[in-house]
C-alpha cells in the first residue's frame, strides 16, 4: 500500500480500537486486550507508513474539504515521517504495556481509558501530517481534549482534577496564540494551506509577529519555562502509559509545530529568532532539572525532567535556526541534527522511565520515593530496564543521551567558531550551563534510581512488591533496546537524521559518519565512536580482572552480612538517604534558584523561650520562577476569565441587547 | 605517528596510570605527614594496603545489589579509557578516534554516577551522604571544567584533546592571559579532585568520595580505592596535557618515550607537591562551604573566557 493509505489505515485502526474499547467497557479485560492489541497493530501500520516515506520520499493526499477553509491536505515528508515513526514506536510499546497495566483500572473505566488513549494517538498522528492550518488546529484541539481526559482520568483525586484544569487553561492560552498566528497568515495569503504560507513573500514585521505568536503558543504546550507549570502536575496525574505518551511524544508535537512554522514555512530569516529559541531552551533546561532535583514524587520528577529535555531540544533547534539565518549550512545541520536526535532519544528513554515508574507504582501503590527502596531485588527486570533509562538520560557514554548531547556540544563549538558575535559570546556560557545541567541530571537520576530500587525498603508495600507481568516488561524492554540501539548505532542513525536535518535547513547534506565514527562536519578532528567505546570498555574490564587474579583476589571469596555499619547502633532503614534530603546540599549551593520558604514556625515555650535563637521550623524549597512568573500569568488569565464571565448574566433581555449592539456595529462597519 | 603506534602508546598510558596512581597518592600522604611533623607511612604504603585488602574476604551488605559489586570494576574501566584518550606521553590523542574532551568529561561523570549509586545501594547513612556530596562536587566542578576546556578548544580549533595539547606544545596557541587564567581555574578542579581538601580531613577521608565506599571491604574496597587513585591521576594528567604538555613526544622513538615518561612523572609529582602544600596551608572548612571556594574558581574561569572574548 502507499504510505498515505497506510497512515490513514493506522489512524482508522486506532479509531476502531477506541470505539471497540468503549463498547466493551462492561468487561474491562476484553476492553484492555482489544485496545492494546489493536493499538499495536495500528502502530505497526503507522511505522510501516513512515518507513515507506523514508524509502520512497514524501507523499501527499488532497481531498475536498469545507469550502471556506480549503482542501483537506495531508502531507508526510521526512520530518513528519520521523514524527510518525516516533509516535508509532511509543504507541506500540505503551499499547503492549497497557494490556497489563490498565488492570489497575478494571471496573474503574479501563474501557474509557482505552478510548481516550487511542483517540489521543490518532490525533497526534494527524497533527504531524496535516498540511492545512484549519485541520491542523482541529486535530491539535482533539489531541488536547483527548489528553485532558487522560489527565483527569483518576477523577476521585482532587489534584488530578486541578492538574487537568491547569492543563486545559494553559493549553488554550497556547491554542489561542497559535490560532492568531495562523489567522495573521490567512489574512496575508488568503488560504489556510501550508504550501501557500511557504511561498508567500511576507513582510518581515508580519513574519516576526507570526513567529513570536507561534513560538509562545507551541511553547505553552511544549512546557518551556515559564509556561511549564501545568506539565509537572498534569503528566504525572495520567495513567502511566498515558504519561509516557504525554511526556514522550505529545510535547514533541509542539516542538514539531515550532520547527514546521518557524523553519519550514517561514524559513527562519533572521538570526534573533534562533537566539530567542536558544535562550528559552537554556532557561528551561537549567530550571527544569533544578526543580526536578527536589521532587520526591517519582512521576513528577520525571515530568520536571521533561521540561529540561525540551530545553535541550530547543537549544539545538535555536542553533540550527541561527545557522539557517546566517547561511552557515554546517551549523544548521549540526544544530537540527542535535535537536532531532535528542527528540527521538528523549521519546525513548522518557517513555521507558515513565513506564518503569508505572510498574513500580502498580506494585507499591505510591508515588512517593520515600516509601520505596530495595525494589531491585524484588523486581529485577524492571530495575534493570529503569537503570538503562536512567543511564541514557544522564548521558552516560555510550548510550543514546550522550550521543545527542555530544552533537549539541559540537554545534555550540561550531557556532562559537563561526563569525557570529552573539554565538561567540554566549556559546561558551551555553556550554557551561549544559555541563551544569548534565551534572544535575546525573544527580537527579542517581536519586531516582537509587532511592527507588536500591537501599533498604522503606515501607511495608515496598517489602511485598513483586515483578510485573511479561507484557509490561516487554513494552519497556522494546524501548530499552531502542535506547541502546540509538546509542551504539550512532554511525547508522546519524546520517539518516542528518539528511532530515539538512532537508529542514534547506542546505546540502553533510557527511556525518564514516565507518563506525560520527563527526559534526567532514574533516573534523573531533570524532565519536560509540561502538568503539563499548568495545574498549569491555576489553578494559581485563585490567581489574587481571589485577584481582594476579594478586590472588579470586580465592578470597565473599559473604553477605545483614546490616550496614551504623556506628554501633542498631540499623534501621530510615538511616539511609531518602528522596527528601538527597538533594539538600544542592539546594543550599544553588540557593538563588530556589527559595527556602519556612512553612511552619512554632515559638517554643518554657525554658527554651529564653533563647531567642531556638525555633522549630519546617523549611521547604519552592521553585522561584513558578512563584514570580508563572503564577501571575495564570492568575491574570483567570481574572480576565472571571471578568468576561460577568457578561453572562443569564438575563435574556441582556442577550438581546448584545445581539442588537453586535448587529449595529456590523451594519456601521459595512455601510461606513 | 601511525595509528598502530598510537594504539600502542594508548595502551601504555593506561598501564602507566594503573600502575603509578597508588604511588602518587602515597607520595601525597608522605608529604602531608611531613608537613604535620609526623613520621608518616612509607611511600609504597598504598600498594601494601591494596595487596592486603585484595586477599581479604569481601563482606557485602544485605541491601546491596549487583551495582554494588560492579561499581569498582566500572570505575577502573572508565578511568582507564579516559587515560587512553588523554595525551599523556605524546602530543596527540592516542585514542582520539574514539572520542574527544567531551567524552573524557562524561567518562568522569560515569565514574561519579556509579560510585554514588553504589553508596546509595549499600543503604548505609555514610554511603548516602558520600553519594550526594560526590554529586554536588560534580555539579560544582564539571561546568567549570567544560568551560575552561571549551575555551581552550576554541583557541586550538578543535575539541580533540590532541589538537589542544599540540597547539600549546608547539606554541601555536601562545600562553596569554586566557590560557593562564584557564590554567588557574582548571587547577582548582584538579586540586579538588586530587586533594579534596579543604573539605576533607586528611587520613580520614570518609567525608567525601570515600564516604560512598563505607560499606566496601576486601577486594571491592581495594578495586574501588585503586579506581579512585586512577581517576585522580587521570584528572591531573588531563590538566598537564592541556596546559603543560612540554616534554611529551611529537615523534615516536624509544629515547623520546623514556624522556616523556620521566617528564610526565616529574610534572605530576610537582603538581602533587603543590597540592599538598596548598591543602596543608588552608584551613579545613565545612563541606557546605564548598560552593564559595568553587565559585572563586568559576569566577577565574569566567575571567579567562572574558579575556578570550576580547582576544587578549
Amino acid at each position: 500500500m502507499a504510505p498515505i493509505q497506510l497512515l490513514l489505515s493506522s489512524v482508522l485502526v486506532f479509531g476502531a480500537a477506541a470505539v471497540l474499547s468503549l463498547m466493551f467497557r462492561k468487561s474491562s479485560r476484553t476492553a484492555r486486550y482489544v485496545s492494546g492489541i489493536l493499538g499495536m497493530i495500528a502502530s505497526a501500520v503507522g511505522g510501516l507508513a513512515a518507513i515507506e516515506v523514508f524509502v520512497f520520499g514524501p507523499v501527499a493526499l488532497e481531498l475536498a474539504g469545507i469550502p471556506a477553509f480549503g482542501n483537506f491536505v495531508l502531507l508526510v515528508d521526512d520530518f513528519s515521517g520521523l514524527m510518525v515513526a516516533m509516535i508509532a514506536v511509543l504507541a506500540f510499546a505503551t499499547s503492549l504495556y497497557s494490556i497489563s497495566y490498565a488492570e489497575e483500572y478494571d471496573n474503574r473505566g479501563a474501557g474509557q481509558l482505552g478510548f481516550f488513549n487511542n483517540l489521543f494517538i490518532a490525533a497526534m498522528l494527524l497533527v504531524v501530517s496535516a498540511a492545512n492550518a484549519f485541520y491542523f488546529l482541529i486535530f491539535w484541539e482533539s489531541m488536547t481534549l483527548a489528553s485532558y481526559f487522560l489527565v483527569i482520568f483518576e477523577q476521585e483525586k482532587k489534584e488530578s482534577v486541578r492538574a487537568g484544569y491547569l492543563y486545559i487553561l494553559i493549553a488554550h492560552i497556547g491554542t489561542a496564540l497559535i490560532m492568531l498566528a495562523f489567522f495573521v497568515l490567512y489574512k496575508n495569503t488568503g488560504t489556510f494551506e501550508f504550501s501557500s504560507f511557504r511561498e508567500a513573500g511576507l513582510p518581515p514585521a508580519t513574519k516576526n509577529l507570526v513567529f513570536l505568536l507561534a513560538f509562545l503558543g507551541f511553547g505553552a504546550k511544549a512546557g518551556i519555562v515559564p509556561l511549564h507549570i501545568w506539565l509537572p502536575r498534569a503528566h504525572p496525574a495520567a495513567p502511566s502509559h498515558a504519561s509516557a505518551l504525554l511526556s514522550g511524544v505529545m510535547i514533541k508535537t509542539a516542538v514539531y509545530g515550532i520547527v514546521r512554522l518557524g523553519v519550514d514555512l517561514l524559513g527562519a530569516p533572521v538570526s534573533w529568532w534562533g537566539f530567542v529559541v536558544l535562550l528559552f531552551g537554556i532557561l528551561s533546561a537549567v530550571l527544569g532539572i533544578a526543580y526536578a532535583l527536589d521532587e520526591r514524587d517519582l512521576k513528577r520528577l520525571l515530568a520536571y525532567s521533561s521540561v529540561e529535555n525540551i530545553g535541550i531540544i530547543l537549544m539545538g533547534v535555536g542553533i540550527g535556526m541561527v545557522g539557517m539565518a546566517a547561511r552557515l549550512p554546517v551549523l544548521a545541520v549540526v544544530g537540527f541534527l542535535a535537536a532531532l536526535y535528542h527528540m527521538i532519544n528523549h521519546a525513548v528513554f522518557k517513555g521507558l522511565l515513565f513506564m518503569g515508574a508505572g510498574a513500580v507504582i502498580h506494585r507499591t501503590h505510591t508515588h512517593n520515593m520515600n516509601e520505596m527502596g530495595g525494589l531491585a531485588r524484588l523486581m529485577p527486570w524492571t530495575s534493570l530496564i529503569f537503570l538503562v533509562g536512567a543511564m541514557s538520560i544522564s548521558a552516560i557514554p555510550p548510550l543514546n543521551g550522550f550521543v545527542s548531547e555530544w552533537f549539541l556540544y559540537q554545534s555550540l563549538f561550531v557556532g562559537s567558531t563561526a563569525d557570529l558575535e552573539v554565538l561567540r559570546v554566549f556559546g561558551p556560557l551555553a556550554v557551561m550551563l549544559l555541563a551544569l545541567v548534565g551534572a544535575m541530571v546525573a544527580m537527579c537520576f542517581v536519586k531516582a534510581y537509587g532511592t527507588t530500587f536500591t537501599g533498604p525498603p522503606r515501607s511495608q508495600k515496598a517489602r511485598q512488591a513483586t515483578e510485573v507481568p511479561g507484557s509490561m516488561l516487554a513494552g519497556m524492554g522494546i524501548l530499552a533496546l531502542g535506547a541502546i540501539f540509538l546509542g551504539l548505532g550512532a554511525p547508522i542513525v546519524t546520517p539518516f537524521l542528518g539528511r532530515i536535518a539538512a532537508g529542514l535547513g534547506g542546505v546540502p547534506e553533510e557527511i556525518l559518519a564514516k565507518g563506525i565514527q560520527v563527526f559534526p562536519m567532514a574533516g573534523s578532528q573531533a570524532v565519536l565512536s560509540t561502538p568503539l567505546i563499548l568495545v574498549l570498555l569491555a576489553a578494559l574490564l581485563s585490567v581489574p580482572l587481571l589485577i584481582v587474579w594476579f594478586l590472588g583476589g579470586f580465592a578470597a571469596g565473599h559473604r553477605t552480612e545483614s546490616d550496614p555499619w551504623a556506628c554501633g547502633y542498631g540499623y534501621s532503614p530510615q538511616m539511609g538517604v531518602s528522596a527528601s534530603n538527597f538533594a539538600q546540599p544542592m539546594l543550599l549551593a544553588y540557593q538563588p534558584l530556589y527559595r527556602l520558604r519556612t512553612l511552619m514556625q512554632i515559638p517554643l515555650d518554657g525554658i527554651a523561650a529564653f533563647s531567642q535563637n531556638v525555633n522549630t521550623r519546617l523549611p521547604q524549597a519552592e521553585p522561584l520562577v513558578e512563584r514570580w512568573v508563572s503564577r501571575p500569568i495564570l492568575s491574570t488569565v483567570q481574572y480576565l476569565g472571571r471578568r468576561i464571565q460577568s457578561l453572562h448574566m443569564g438575563d435574556v433581555r441582556m442577550y438581546c441587547l448584545y445581539i442588537f449592539v453586535a448587529l449595529a456595529v456590523l451594519l456601521i462597519a459595512i455601510f461606513r | 605517528m601511525t595509528t598502530g603506534s598510537l594504539i600502542l602508546i594508548g595502551i601504555l598510558q593506561a598501564l602507566l596510570v594503573a600502575l603509578v596512581a597508588p604511588l602518587f597518592s602515597g607520595f601525597a600522604r608522605v608529604l602531608r605527614a611531613k608537613m604535620h611533623s609526623r613520621h608518616g607511612p612509607p611511600i609504597l604504603q598504598n600498594y601494601y594496603d591494596l595487596f592486603k585488602l585484595m586477599r581479604r574476604q569481601e563482606i557485602l551488605p544485605a541491601q546491596g545489589t549487583a551495582i554494588f559489586r560492579l561499581a569498582p570494576f566500572l570505575t577502573i574501566v572508565a578511568a582507564q579509557l579516559a587515560a587512553m584518550i588523554i595525551p599523556i606521553l605524546v602530543t596527540q590523542s592516542p585514542f582520539g578516534l574514539v572520542g574527544d574532551m567531551i567524552l573524557v568529561v562524561y567518562l568522569l561523570m560515569l565514574i561519579r554516577f556509579f560510585i554514588s549509586l553504589s553508596g546509595l545501594t549499600s543503604g548505609s547513612t555514610f554511603g548516602g551522604m558520600g553519594a550526594r556530596r560526590e554529586l554536588l562536587m560534580s555539579a560544582l566542578t564539571e561546568p567549570l571544567m567544560l568551560l575552561v576546556l571549551f575555551v581552550m578548544a576554541l583557541l586550538a580549533g578543535s575539541t580533540n584533546l590532541g589538537v589542544i595539547s599540540n597547539g600549546i606544545a608547539t606554541g601555536r596557541v601562545p600562553y596569554y592571559a586566557t590560557v593562564w587564567l584557564g590554567m588557574i581555574s582548571f587547577a582548582f578542579v584538579a586540586f579538588v579532585e586530587a586533594g579534596r581538601l579543604p573539605f576533607d580531613v586528611s587520613e580520614a577521608e570518609q567525608e567525601l568520595q570515600e564516604g560512598a565506599m563505607t560499606e566496601y571491604s576486601g577486594r571491592g574496597l581495594a578495586l574501588m580505592k585503586w579506581g579512585a587513585y586512577m581517576k585522580q591521576l587521570t584528572v591531573v594528567s588531563l590538566f598537564l596535557a592541556v596546559f603543560i604538555p612540554f616534554g611529551s613526544m611529537s615523534t615516536l622513538s624509544i629515547p623520546a618515550a623514556v624522556l616523556a615518561l620521566a617528564v610526565f612523572l616529574l610534572k605530576a609529582a610537582a603538581l602533587y607537591l603543590i597540592v599538598a602544600i596548598l591543602e596543608n596551608a588552608m584551613a579545613r572548612v565545612r563541606f557546605i562551604k564548598a560552593p564559595s571556594v568553587t565559585w572563586i574558581a568559576l569566577g577565574v574561569g569566567l575571567l579567562s573566557y572574558a579575556f578570550y572574548l576580547v582576544r587578549i
